[in-house]
């Protein structure tokens, strides 16, 4: 499944510009040095931080997109920042739980 | 010399903060890598001319990188953290660099000693090729690249505007309203 496949599947809004590409797995977690350690290239990284500071370490551990959950607001700065690297910032609606149960559903937890 | 085409991964990862501490006699910082559970600020102390008070915890991880062909370890102690520049200054050297290899896909990563720095350099060229290597290693190098160099690189500390890729001020909804020197 690709980043653009999967945002029309479980209705994520797109804020960065990004290039699609493929998604293997995913990884939650609200810390940068968690991510540090343990995402993996092409993760989905699932998170409520919205500072700016997450993009670098998405960038420096390949993630295939972040998607900030419950609806929060993402500062413009760390949309920007994304779009320099090609990082797919995402929005959902739905709280941690609720998403990570859909992606589930789709098989990106096997 | 080895053969070994090595696979670096993270080893002995120790998730802790480091603790930054500034001087308010001579406006010096330092920094050091704490495991306590309970972090605190604020508490001062006299060392000699010094007076140190902790000013920041910045949540943070202390890693080796083992190979997983050959088993050789690789210590990282000295490493304080990972910096983004934000290419702040146009004639610093890691600013002319980064600017280089964006051409050529390749996204810059300084890595930070502890402070204040010593006489000596604590990252060799071959540990920052094999800390560049364990990144590229994790990722898809089709589509980009990482390159981790010394901060011995930054023109000068005390108006470099970097930041660290650290878990600090993360609970803050707003972006700063004005970047600041680091230190």
């Amino acid at each position: 499944m690709t980043i653009n496949e999967l945002v029309g599947s479980v209705g994520l809004k797109p804020l960065s510009t990004f290039e699609d590409r493929d998604i293997s797995g995913v990884f939650v977690s609200d810390m940068v040095s968690d991510v540090m350690a343990g995402a993996k290239s092409g993760n989905l990284w699932l998170t409520i931080q919205t500072h700016k500071s997450v993009i670098p370490a998405a960038n420096l551990v390949d993630v295939s997109a972040v998607i900030i959950t419950g609806g929060k607001e993402i500062p413009q700065e760390t949309v920007e920042l994304a779009s320099k690297y090609s990082i797919a910032v995402l929005s959902s609606e739905l709280p941690t739980f609720e998403l990570v149960g859909k992606l589930y559903e789709l098989g990106l937890g096997k | 010399m080895s053969e070994c085409r090595h696979q670096w991964n993270m080893t002995n990862v120790r998730f802790g903060f480091v603790a930054f501490e500034k001087c308010f006699h001579c406006s010096g910082v330092r920094t050091f890598f704490s495991k306590e559970e309970s972090p605190h600020l604020g508490e001062a102390y006299r060392e000699e001319e010094h007076f140190w008070s902790r000013v920041e915890n910045a949540q943070s991880l202390r890693f080796d990188l083992v190979c997983s062909e050959c088993g050789r370890v690789e210590d990282y102690t000295e490493l304080m953290g990972l910096l983004h520049c934000t290419g702040c200054l146009p004639e610093c050297e890691v600013e002319i660099l980064q600017q280089k290899l964006e051409k050529e896909k390749t996204w810059l990563v300084v890595a930070f000693g502890h402070l204040p720095p010593g006489s000596d350099e604590p990252f060799s060229p071959e540990k920052m090729k094999i800390l560049t290597d364990h990144f590229n290693q994790r990722r898809d190098t089709s589509r980009s690249r990482i390159r981790v160099v010394s901060f011995s690189l930054i023109k000068d500390f005390t108006v470099c505007k970097g930041e660290f890729i650290h878990d600090v001020g993360m609970l803050s909804q707003e972006p700063p309203a004005e970047r600041k020197p680091l230190f």
